[in-house]
C-alpha cells in the first residue's frame, strides 16, 4: 500500500557552473519554489503583517517556532484550533523548528542529557521542564507544519570540545531515530533530520552519511551562523552539500543576508530561514542591493525617493525615504511597511536567482551581484574563495 | 471644498455633504461622518494598504500636529500636499493641532504660542509658524490655531487668556490665509474657545462672527484636554455649553467636534447637530485591548457592548469578536488567536483588533446618518445607551 508523500521534489534545472539548481516541492499546503528564503514568524505571525499581505505578496512557505508556541498558546489550544494553519489563518506552507536551538540559545540553565534538553520554562512557573525529541515531535505535530525538524543537540560552533562536538554528532542521530519513531503524522508531515558537527569536516561528514541512510524527505544543515568565521562556515556548508544527496531539498539553516544566500545557493543549498529581514525592519533598516539603509539617519530627511525605485513593493510605491525615516521606530506601522519591503527584497533575490539558473545566467547573476555590492571590486577573501570552489572567479 | 446643509434648524440632527473638492472632484462626503485619527499620517497600526481591507469608501484623514512636526521642514522642499506625502494620495486630509488621543498637558500656556508635544518634547507654535506649516502641509481641511487649553475646572484667568491668545490667532491666521495662493483651496475651521463660562464662549463668538467670510466650519474646543478621559465626560456637563455655542453659530457652516467621545455621547451630539468627529476612541479602545461589541442593528447578535481580548475567557474562544460582523478580523481570526497575540505582544494583535474597531465604528456612522434621514435616532440612541448601563454594571 502506498500512502501519498507530504512532500514531492521535483528539479527543475542545474546551472552548469556551480552547485545551484532550482527545484519545486509539494507539500500538503501547496507548492514551494526554490531556492527559497523563508521569513520567520516566530509566534504564528509574521512581525505586523496580515496573513493575507503575505499571501498577495505570493509567499509560500513560513517559519514558526516550536519552542514559543509550545509555551503559548500551547499545544491543547492549538489542537483545539485544528492546527497553526487554522489557529493563524494562514493557507500555505509552514515548517516549524524543534525548539531545541531556542533552549540553547535563549535559556541560560538549559543542560542537555541523552533523555532530552532540561530547562527551566520562561513561564511564570518557573517550572524545571524536559524537551525530549518526543515531547519536540509531539509539539510539532500539534501545530501540524508541513516540514518539521527534529530535536537535535546543539553545540556552538565557536566551542573547541570536539569530543562533546562528537558526542553531539551521534546523540542528533540518535534522536533522530526517536523523532521518526514517534512521529503521528507522516502522511501530512515530513520529519528533517539536521546535520550537526560544528566546523569538523570529518564529524559534518559521519553526520551527514547516517542521516543519508534514513527514510526522509529532506535534510537539513544546522548549527552553523553562529558566530563562526565566514572562511569557516563555507568550506562546512560546501562538504555537507556535496554528501546530501541531490533528489531532496537541502535546507541551510539560520542562513539570510543577500550576500550569505547567494552564496549558499551556489554551493547548492535550497532553503534558508532568518530573523534578520523582520528584525532589522523594527530598527528602521530597510534592505537593497548595494546593502542597508538606515532609515533614521539624518540624511535621509528630505530624500524624497523611494526606499528602492526598483522595488514593486507597496512601501516603495506609496512611501518616500523621507517619510518613513520620520516614522521608523515611533510608530508600530511603520515597521509593518519596512517589514514588508524587506519581505519583498528577499523573496525577489530568490526569484532572480531562480530566473537566472533556469537561464543558465547564474555566474553572471553572482558576479553582478557581488559587483553591485562591492563596486570597488574589494570581495572578501571568503567570497572570492567559496565561489571559486564552485567554477565562479570574480576578478575576471 | 464645499459644505451643504440640509436643514435650517440651530439646534438640532442634521444631514449634510462635504462635496465640490478642489483636487477630487468626484469625492464627496456625508455628515454627520468621522475623521479616522492618524498618528504619523497613518491610522495607528493600520496602514494606509491595510486600510483598503476596512473599507473603499473616501475619508478624510485626521492629521495632528504634532505627530507630523518631524516633517516640519522636510515638507518645505517637498512638492506634493501631505496626503502624497503620508502615502494616501486618495484621502482628504484635516491638519488639526492637538491629537484627540493624548492628553494635552496643561499649564504650559504662553503669551500667543501654544505647546504641542511632539516625539522630542514641547514645542511652540505661533500664528506665523503654525501658518508656514498649514501652506507647506497644503491640507484639504484645517483647523485654525488656537488655545483651547481648558476644561470644566479651568479658572477665569485661563479662560481669558485662552480666549485673547485665540481671538489673535483668528485674526492672524485668517488674514494669512486670504493672502496665500496655496490655501485658496482649502476649507477652514474655526475653533471656538472660552471653556465652560457661558459668558466667555458668547464673548468669543462675539469677536469672531462678525468675519467669517472664508470660514467652512467651526470647532467646539476647549471642553477637555484630550486622551482618554474624554470618553467619560458626562454629557450634562457639556450639554448646556455645547448648545448654547450652536445656537449662536450660523447653520450653513460645518461643525466639529474633537475627541474620543463614547458611542452615547457621540449619538447625543449628533442629535444637537455636530457634523464631524473623529475616531479616536478606537484607538484609545484598541490600546487597552478592548474591541466594540455594541449591537448597531438590533439584528446583531452581540450581548456585550465591549470586550477585553486580552481577558483569559477568550484562551480557546474561536468565536470571531462579533459574531455576524463582516470585517476582515471577524470574518478570518478567532477571539483566541486574537487573545494569543496580545499575550505574547504581537504587532498583529493591536492590527487585527483596530480593524474591527474602525469598521465597528464607520458602520456606527452609517447607521446614524441613515437615522436621521428617517428621523430615527432617538431609537438608537435608546438603544445604545441602554446597552452602555447594563456594560456599566456588569464592569
Amino acid at each position: 500500500m502506498t500512502t501519498k508523500s507530504p512532500l514531492v521534489f521535483t528539479l527543475i534545472a542545474e546551472c552548469h557552473t556551480t552547485k545551484a539548481r532550482v527545484s519545486r516541492m509539494v507539500l500538503p499546503h501547496g507548492p514551494v519554489d526554490m531556492p527559497v528564503f523563508m521569513p520567520v514568524g516566530t509566534q504564528g505571525t509574521l512581525k505586523g503583517m496580515l496573513p493575507e499581505q503575505l499571501e498577495e505578496l505570493g509567499l509560500q512557505i513560513m517559519l514558526a517556532n516550536t519552542y514559543h508556541l509550545g509555551t503559548k498558546p500551547g499545544v491543547e489550544i492549538l489542537e483545539k484550533a485544528g492546527g497553526l494553519h487554522k489557529f493563524m489563518n494562514w493557507n500555505n506552507c509552514l515548517l516549524t523548528d524543534s525548539g531545541g536551538f531556542q533552549m540553547v540559545s535563549l535559556l541560560k540553565l538549559a543542560e542537555i542529557t541523552e533523555e532530552g534538553v532540561r530547562f527551566q520554562s520562561l513561564n511564570d512557573q518557573k517550572a524545571e521542564v524536559m524537551l525530549t525529541p518526543e515531547h519536540s515531535i509531539e509539539i510539532q505535530n500539534a501545530i501540524g507544519a508541513d516540514i518539521v525538524m527534529q530535536l537535535d543537540d546543539v553545540v556552538r560552533t565557536t566551542n573547541p570540545d570536539k569530543a562533546r562536538i562528537e558526542e553531539s554528532v551521534h546523540r542528533t542521530t540518535r534522536w533522530l531515530d526517536r523523532c521518526l519513531q514517534v512521529h503521528k503524522k507522516p502522511d501530512t508531515q515530513s520529519i528533517f533530520p539536521i546535520v550537526q558537527g560544528t566546523l569538523y569536516e570529518d564529524l559534518r561528514e559521519i553526520s551527514a552519511k547516517d542521516h543519508i541512510k534514513r527514510h526522509v524527505n529532506g535534510y537539513a544543515i544546522g548549527g552553523l551562523s553562529g558566530g563562526e568565521s565566514k572562511d569557516d562556515f563555507w568550506k562546512i556548508v560546501h562538504l555537507c552539500t556535496n554528501i546530501l544527496p541531490k533528489d531532496k531539498p537541502r535546507y541551510l539553516m539560520g542562513v539570510g543576508f543577500a550576500e550569505d544566500l547567494v552564496i549558499c545557493c551556489a554551493l547548492g543549498c535550497d532553503m534558508f530561514d532568518c530573523v534578520f529581514p523582520t528584525r532589522t525592519a523594527r530598527f528602521g533598516c530597510a534592505l537593497t542591493r548595494t546593502g542597508q539603509l538606515n532609515l533614521k539617519k539624518e540624511k535621509f530627511k528630505k530624500d524624497f525617493k523611494p526606499i528602492d525605485e526598483n522595488c514593486p513593493c507597496n512601501t516603495c510605491k506609496n512611501y518616500t525615504r523621507a517619510y518613513l525615516s520620520g516614522v521608523v521606530t515611533v510608530y508600530p506601522s511603520a515597521c509593518h511597511l519596512i517589514t514588508e519591503h524587506n519581505v519583498v527584497f528577499q523573496m525577489r533575490l530568490m526569484k532572480d536567482i531562480r530566473e537566472s539558473i533556469k537561464q543558465d545566467k547564474f555566474p553572471e547573476f553572482v558576479r553582478k551581484f557581488m559587483l553591485d555590492l562591492y563596486p570597488n571590486k574589494e570581495y572578501p577573501t571568503w567570497v572570492r574563495d567559496s565561489l571559486s570552489a564552485v567554477n565562479i572567479s570574480l576578478t575576471l | 471644498m464645499k459644505f451643504y446643509v440640509e436643514s435650517v434648524s440651530k439646534c438640532a440632527q442634521r444631514l449634510g455633504t462635504l462635496s465640490e473638492i478642489d483636487a477630487k472632484p468626484s469625492v464627496s462626503i456625508k455628515t454627520p461622518a468621522v475623521m479616522l485619527h492618524t498618528q504619523g499620517g497613518q491610522i495607528p497600526h493600520i496602514t494606509h494598504e491595510v486600510f483598503k481591507l476596512v473599507s473603499r469608501d473616501p475619508q478624510i484623514l485626521q492629521i495632528p500636529l504634532a505627530g507630523m512636526h518631524t516633517f516640519k521642514e522636510a515638507m518645505q522642499y517637498y512638492e506634493g500636499t501631505i496626503s502624497n506625502f503620508i502615502g494616501s494620495k486618495d484621502s482628504l486630509t484635516c491638519l488639526t493641532l492637538q491629537d484627540p488621543c493624548n492628553i494635552t498637558k496643561q499649564g504650559h500656556n504662553s503669551t500667543l504660542k501654544v505647546p504641542i508635544w511632539t516625539k522630542n518634547g514641547k514645542v511652540y507654535y505661533d500664528a506665523k509658524s503654525y501658518m508656514d506649516v498649514v501652506e507647506s502641509f497644503k491640507p484639504d481641511i484645517y483647523f485654525l490655531l488656537s488655545d483651547g487649553d481648558t476644561n470644566i475646572s479651568s479658572s477665569e484667568k485661563r479662560i481669558s487668556k485662552s480666549l485673547s491668545n485665540t481671538v489673535s490667532f483668528y485674526k492672524e491666521c485668517l488674514e494669512r490665509h486670504r493672502k496665500s495662493q496655496t490655501l485658496a483651496n482649502s476649507f477652514v475651521i474655526a475653533p471656538v474657545v472660552g471653556g465652560y463660562k457661558q459668558l466667555a464662549r458668547e464673548k468669543f463668538l462675539k469677536s469672531i462672527l462678525a468675519d467669517v467670510k472664508d470660514v467652512g466650519g467651526f470647532l467646539i474646543d476647549g471642553l477637555h484636554n484630550n486622551g482618554p478621559e474624554t470618553e467619560f465626560l458626562e454629557f450634562a456637563e457639556i450639554e448646556p455649553v455645547v448648545k448654547n455655542i450652536l445656537n449662536k453659530l450660523p447653520t450653513d457652516k460645518l461643525r466639529v467636534i474633537q475627541g474620543c467621545w463614547n458611542p452615547v455621547n457621540v449619538i447625543n451630539l449628533v442629535e444637537m447637530g455636530i457634523d464631524l468627529f473623529d475616531s479616536s476612541y478606537c484607538h484609545i479602545l484598541t490600546e487597552r485591548s478592548a474591541a466594540m461589541t455594541f449591537a448597531i442593528e438590533p439584528t446583531d447578535q452581540t450581548d456585550t457592548y465591549e470586550i477585553n481580548l486580552r481577558d483569559a475567557k477568550y484562551l480557546d474562544d474561536f468565536q470571531p469578536i462579533l459574531t455576524g460582523c463582516n470585517c476582515t478580523s471577524c470574518t478570518k481570526y478567532s477571539r483566541a488567536y486574537i487573545h494569543h497575540l496580545l499575550s505574547v505582544h504581537e504587532l498583529l494583535g493591536p492590527i487585527l483588533v483596530m480593524i474591527h474597531n474602525v469598521y465597528h465604528y464607520l458602520r456606527f456612522f452609517e447607521k446614524i446618518r441613515k437615522c436621521v434621514k428617517s428621523n430615527t435616532l432617538q431609537a438608537l440612541q435608546v438603544s445604545i445607551t441602554e446597552q452602555f448601563q447594563n456594560h456599566q454594571k456588569t464592569k
